[in-house]
């Protein structure tokens, strides 16, 4: 046999290293929608073993991870054990979007203003929403919000506002009037935005006047941009989570101001924090479930999502969370805080859209927007 | 008596013969695969998605293009440059920092501590059994506005209550104290090993031909124990030239460092292609720098060895 020579072996290292990166040169595709109807084998034929993409918190009860609620998901965790369960979690819409495409999930839940893209990209499958006992409970503007190209892509489950939460004791009411607040150099070193890529640029093109805060022009966004380089040096922080970072230091008034949900004043618990009504309008936000493209536990995803849109589920839900939820069934008498309860105009099907509240959107340049954001912590 | 010489070393010769040659270029592959799959692989993969000649989105459509290098190198007021001439600016400065306050730490190691030494180095090196993760989130309690070092400074009457000193965290002061507390460790244990492995004849010889102390240190100690400051300064400079937690978890929004450019550009905001960028330009600067370092180590070490 004959002997392989220094510039041999290194020949053969290289072609043996080109055709390593040669492979992973094809096409990253892996994942397409489904052509046309599949047929699903049974339940008790399934893996049972899900993947969900979850943002923190939102863990079915019954597992270990969840401490808080009681009903969401116990209905799934009482007839299939909570052990087969992962989650994997985000921290904002872009990174969900990013993680979907990279790892295949059976149940994901994004907001809706990224339902578009899970699509296009083969992402999801339509929801079969006769599995779905409860759907018809749903409201029927969230329904609709939630189809692309006509299909039920998305299951609705909890929505709520974002504005900014003060403390009134060292915030002069006066001053919060407006999104305004957030760049005002009174507070400076008082004031955490979030860090969550999009929803800062929507909100400074609402105090910057821009009618489409989704789908502003390259000079918009430049703009809208600016106004945030120019508020960075406000902010104390820019907060990653809601229960580690900021609700923590809104309380232990490190911080006066945040941008944040609806959920925070009854979540801190004392009468000092104010979610303010901006007079350029609150933006307004929903989520649900969607369905992984080539799940194996089609059946499972669909008894799973069942056990969180449930009335009960729901009640619990905003009980303990303060969200809205997408069950029109919840009457605000079932709601423990009222003052939520009206917050959330529970009464009203399309409070989401109200006039004054910005429904957050799809944004076709979403990476223009993505990066306009990177730009401004970089800067 | 040749007739049994040659009876005896046949069989051996035979033996000699018959055994497999290895090829020695084989016994390269294993680090070969190793270095290719682990270390080249990533980085021409990530080349690759900077030239966007990848897309991180399954059926996205790629195409050449210098666009984002362009952006980065070339593009007026690019933030993400500043961001790394920030970086490097912090980056040198905990350097320098660390290796100026490990240098005591690891002189009294080598030559006061004596016997005692190894369990001092031991208890130096006690607090990295711990998760980097979790020492840095003590920090943010001990820094934070109603944390221990606050508490401390309001009941000496030095601040009041709510007034606490506003850089004492999500500042560049408290980043650069997080890594200066988590590098010293590290930069004292080369010195260490240079100092202790010293010849001390070198030393009683200066003082016999009248050095002093201070003398002695300054003259032989100092330039002896050169090659293990370099070392440690290295350990510092190349890994903090990427760092991203200490920022993320103790500094403000004007301490974003470039790691973090990086990190968020990969795993918060899905834009993989520009990441790649200012990923692969940390690479190449990193490499730039051991070539650097690397070389003058080598230099110095063989002008020892001379």
């Amino acid at each position: 046999m004959r002997r392989m020579d220094r510039g041999e072996f290194l020949k053969s290292a290289g072609l043996f290293s080109g055709a390593v990166l040669l492979s992973g040169c094809g096409s990253g595709s892996g994942s397409g929608s489904s052509a046309g109807p599949k047929s699903h084998p049974p339940i008790s034929a399934e893996p049972g073993n899900l993947a969900i993409l979850e943002w923190g918190g939102y863990e079915a009860a019954g597992t270990k991870a969840q401490k808080y609620w009681k009903i969401p998901g116990k209905a799934y965790t009482d007839k299939f054990g909570a052990n087969g369960i992962t989650y994997t979690y985000i921290v904002n819409d872009s990174q969900a979007l990013q993680k979907a495409s990279q790892v295949p999930f059976d149940i994901m839940h994004p907001c809706n203003e990224n339902t578009p893209d899970y699509v296009s990209r083969g992402l999801v499958q339509p929801w079969d929403t006769s599995l779905l006992p409860s759907f018809g409970e749903l409201n029927p503007f969230f329904v609709d919000k939630s189809k692309v190209n006509g299909q039920q892509y998305m299951i609705p489950w909890d929505w709520g506002y974002a504005s900014l939460t003060y403390n009134k004791d060292h915030v002069d009411p006066a001053d919060a009037t407006s999104w305004d607040l957030a760049w005002n150099p009174k507070y400076k070193g008082k004031i955490s935005l979030w860090d969550g890529a999009a929803s800062n640029l929507e909100v400074a093109a609402l105090k910057l006047g821009f009618p489409e805060m989704d789908n502003m022009t390259p000079d918009q966004l430049n703009q809208a941009k600016q106004a945030l380089i120019d508020q960075k040096p406000l902010n104390k922080f820019y907060w990653q989570s809601e229960y580690g970072d900021m609700q923590p230091a809104l309380k232990n008034e490190s911080i006066w101001i945040a941008y944040t949900w609806q959920d925070v004043p009854p979540i801190l618990g004392t009468n000092k924090f104010v979610f303010i009504d901006p007079k350029e309008g609150r933006l307004s936000w929903f989520c649900g479930f969607m369905l992984g493209a080539n799940t194996k536990n089609y059946h499972h995803a669909h008894e799973y999502v069942e056990s969180f849109i449930n009335k009960k589920a729901c009640v619990d839900m905003m009980n303990i969370y303060y969200y809205g939820t997408a069950n029109s069934t919840v009457k605000p008498s079932d709601i423990k805080d009222k003052n939520l309860a009206k917050a959330l105009d529970l009464g009203n099907p399309e409070a989401i859209a109200a006039p004054n509240v910005h429904l957050q959107s799809w944004e076709k340049n979403r990476s223009a927007y993505d990066l306009a954001w990177e730009e401004v912590k970089a800067a | 008596m040749s007739a049994t010489s040659q009876t005896v070393t046949h069989p051996a010769r035979r033996r000699r013969r018959r055994r497999v040659r290895f090829p020695r270029g084989l016994l390269t592959l294993p680090p070969t695969f190793y270095v290719v799959l682990l270390l080249l692989g990533p980085i021409v993969l990530i080349a690759l998605y900077s030239f966007n000649l990848r897309s991180q989105y399954p059926g996205m459509p790629t195409a050449f293009s210098t666009a984002n290098w362009h952006d980065f190198l070339r593009g007026p007021n690019n933030p993400f440059r500043d961001r790394f001439i920030y970086s490097m600016k912090v980056t040198l400065l905990v350097s320098l920092g660390t290796v100026l306050a490990a240098y005591p730490l690891a002189y009294y190691l080598a030559f006061v501590a004596r016997k005692r030494r190894y369990t001092y180095l031991l208890l130096v090196l006690a607090p990295f059994f711990t998760s980097y993760l979790l020492r840095i989130i003590a920090w943010r309690i001990i820094l934070g506005n109603n944390g221990v070092l606050s508490w401390v400074l309001v009941h000496l009457h030095i601040v009041e209550q709510g007034h606490t000193p506003s850089w004492l965290i999500y500042s560049t002061f408290s980043v650069a104290l997080v890594l200066f507390y988590t590098w010293v460790p590290f930069v004292a244990l080369p010195i260490f090993v240079v100092l202790e492995n010293m010849d001390r004849r070198v030393l009683e010889a200066a003082q016999d031909l009248g050095a002093n102390g201070f003398t002695a240190f300054l003259r032989v100690t100092l330039p002896l124990s050169f090659p293990g400051v370099m070392a440690g300064f290295v350990f510092v400079l190349i890994p903090t030239t990427g760092e991203f937690i200490a920022p993320l978890l103790v500094g403000g929004p004007s301490n974003y460092m470039f790691g973090n450019a990086i990190q968020s550009l990969f795993a918060s905001t899905a834009d993989w292609n520009y990441g790649s960028v200012l990923a692969l330009w940390l690479v190449a600067v990193v490499v730039v720098l051991m070539i650097v370092f690397g070389r003058y180590l080598s230099a110095d070490l063989q002008e020892r060895e001379a």
